[in-house]
């Protein structure tokens, strides 16, 4: 184990096969093990970047074109510090939540071994047909999650989300077909000097092509439709895992081809994403306070975030803190919205209902569920020190230096949008409810990792100068 | 209304991407004289075997590991009912054609992932046709459909993957991901395909069996 950076995707790849060998249901500690070993890695893989720059691998020993090219920088180690962190917390939380027997375990560790292993591979992968390929693995296993074990409703969820992600998929390796048609390769690192701002109209095809299959598969307005019946139907670990992580991925992708090989063709139309992303934070923060069910206000509530990532991009050309605040907020989202998942899933498995108005009385009876519940919405609104304070200051600064004041406005009012619906929560948890003979007791693993994940996206902002040098490790600084 | 805009934008799209293509010229470079200049060192002597397996067989890598999520994906939402039991019974002649059928299809993908070395060939249509003798099989009655998999099927499920996978980070220690040595390079690739064409076979027999209704 000389390198970590191979293992980082050989490893959950074993052990999700692992689990699958071993049956239905069955694997969690063996999974729990596989994702600790990955979080070691990826604190080595974060320490050899940090000593000696970005890190290159050669799959197969052939360099590109030929071969295909793994590469680790700043940008990716964070994003990899995000997915295992998270990960782990989340598979001790499954662990928990899913009973003996469960239909919808049945092929809960497999599948989310082999979501990681994509994941992790698309972090890594410097070669656009490979990107194709990690995209499917990460897409199609997100549907098997989502559709394990549950009735009409989730199924037809999950096979509408089988639709957006293969047509965004499929966007996207049309793109990639004609990037190659033109230079006669999909290595990044080879097409940097090929494309400029006077290219075959072919080429602005592609790009048009393959950002906006990856804005689909991000879930930004108006491409969200499929993004709260799948993430709020959900058993809640598998609505966290997604929500938090899965539609990072594409985000991560978008940033990649944003900054790399578009780079000069994305000048031209850096303003369209900011108007979806702020439509996206209106809309989805609307959706969020009008939702009646509580897994589907904290899903729009996802909507609304992922707005903030597009937010950057008029700003990203520009000396500044931009790209710091994009990749800060999807951090920070990251841990607060497994955190939220993670504690309504204890709410409904307390109370037996998934309503917004259900969850009275829950102050008294899960105090440091509904704490969890509050930390993660502090994040989410954005108030100091958290993560997502730390993200929107970023933001705002970057948009005022460039004299953005309309961005700076949207950041905001949507801080206060989100405000409405996590208050709405707190005082519905408030109030006084019916005592309930038939609530089931609440399982201490599952509220000290939703509290984990909550502290973690608070705190977080403390120690966010770390987390930033790590991030201008290599070209994307 | 709604039909004839998703027509007219599909027309639209297909005239775009038309005039994009006719614009485009010759690619600046191209990988055949790469691929071929490299063939000695791959192993095998079939470039597109050698592209697969070698040169991008991490792409590879993950492409198996796509179909045997695909697979794992719909035993999670196949129905596990009682099926009904079949009615009507199959012709005769068509049961002894695929009697007779069977045995050559399995010869056929022999002789397929031989071949893939040095012509057109290898494990994914060695699986194929692996896969199409179970459908016919099936089909006429004399291969019951599959509930959940047990611990055989299982294994031969993810076998192939499995040992496409230790071979993977066996040679890490040549460097790499994958990076074989040139002297064992064609074994290896033998051994990974051998491994595939079973795995294919009832993978992709298995999107077809473990959804069919007929049940013996």
């Amino acid at each position: 184990m000389t390198e970590p950076l191979p293992w980082l995707i050989l490893l959950p790849l074993a052990w999700a096969t692992a689990t699958f060998l071993l049956g239905p249901g069955r694997g969690a500690w063996l999974a729990i093990a596989g994702i600790a070993v990955q979080c070691g890695l990826t604190f080595a893989l974060a320490g050899q970047l940090l000593a000696e720059g970005p890190q290159p691998h050669a799959a197969g020993g052939w360099a590109p074109p030929l071969g295909i090219a793994l590469a680790a920088d700043g940008l990716a180690a964070v994003m990899l510090l995000l997915t295992q962190g998270v990960a782990l917390l989340l598979a001790l939380y499954a662990r928990g939540y899913f009973a003996p027997g469960d239909q919808a375990a049945r092929h809960f560790w497999p599948l989310a071994g082999f979501l990681l292993a994509g994941m992790n591979a698309l972090f890594l992968a410097a070669d656009l047909f490979n990107l194709y390929v990690t995209l499917e693995l990460v897409g199609l296993a997100a549907v098997g999650l989502v559709a394990s074990g549950g009735g009409a409703a989730q199924l037809g969820a999950a096979l509408r989300y089988l639709f957006a992600t293969l047509l965004g998929s499929g966007a996207y390796l049309l793109g990639v077909a004609l990037v190659y048609g033109a230079y006669g390769t999909v290595s990044i690192e080879l097409l940097l000097p090929l494309v400029d701002a006077d290219v075959p109209r072919a080429v602005w095809f592609a790009a048009a092509l393959m950002l906006a299959g990856l804005m689909l598969k991000t879930a930004l307005f108006p491409f969200h439709f499929w993004l709260p019946p799948a993430h709020g139907g959900a058993p809640a670990p598998v609505s966290a895992l997604l929500s938090a992580l899965v539609v990072k991925a594409s985000f991560y992708l978008i940033l990649r081809l944003w900054l790399g090989p578009f780079a000069p063709l994305a000048a031209a139309i850096a303003w369209l994403p900011a108007l979806l992303g702020s439509a996206a934070i209106l809309w989805g923060s609307w959706r969020a306070i009008r939702a009646e069910r509580l897994k589907l206000l904290v899903a729009w509530s996802t909507v609304a975030q992922l707005g903030y990532l597009f937010l950057i991009f008029p700003l990203i050309a520009a000396p500044g803190p931009a790209l710091a605040a994009g990749v800060m907020q999807a951090v920070s989202h990251g841990l607060a919205k497994a955190a939220m998942f993670a504690a309504a899933g204890v709410v409904i498995h307390v109370t037996g209902r998934d309503t917004v108005a259900g969850v009275a009385g829950v102050a008294g009876r899960l105090p440091l569920t509904l704490f969890a519940f509050a930390l993660a919405g502090v994040t989410l609104m954005g108030l100091p020190p958290s993560g997502g304070f730390l993200a929107k200051w970023l933001l705002i600064d970057a948009a005022l230096a460039q004299g953005a004041w309309a961005l700076a406005a949207v950041v905001i009012a949507g801080g206060l949008l989100a405000a409405v619906y996590v208050f709405r929560v707190l005082r519905q948890a408030f109030l006084d409810a019916p005592a309930v003979e038939a609530a089931h007791p609440a399982p201490p693993l599952l509220e000290w990792t939703a509290f984990a994940l909550a502290a973690a996206s608070v705190l977080l902002g403390l120690r966010g100068m770390e987390l930033l040098r790590l991030l201008s490790v290599g070209s994307a600084g | 209304m709604k039909r004839l805009a998703v027509s007219l934008g599909a027309a639209l799209f297909a005239a775009l991407l038309g005039a994009a293509l006719l614009e485009l010229g010759p690619p600046a470079a191209t990988l055949a004289p790469l691929v071929a200049g490299t063939l000695a060192q791959s192993g095998v002597t079939h470039p597109v075997t050698a592209v697969l397996l070698n040169f991008r067989g991490y792409d590879t890598l993950l492409e198996i590991a796509v179909l045997l999520i695909a697979l794992i994906g719909l035993t999670a939402v196949a129905r596990r009912g009682e099926a009904p039991a079949a009615t009507a019974a199959v012709e005769p002649v068509l049961t002894t054609l695929a009697r007779l059928a069977a045995p050559l299809m399995v010869l056929v993908a022999v002789y397929l992932l031989w071949a893939g070395a040095f012509r057109p060939g290898g494990a994914f249509q060695a699986g194929a046709v692996l896969a199409a003798a179970a459908v016919l099989l099936h089909l006429t009655r004399l291969l019951p459909a599959w509930a959940t998999p047990g611990t055989w099927l299982r294994a031969g499920l993810a076998g192939g993957f499995l040992l496409f996978l230790a071979i993977a980070a066996a040679l890490l220690a040549e460097g790499a991901l994958l990076k074989y040595p040139p002297a064992q390079a064609g074994l290896l690739i033998l051994a990974i395909e051998s491994g595939l064409t079973v795995s294919l076979g009832l993978i992709l027999a298995g999107l077809f069996l473990f959804l069919s209704e007929e049940r013996r």
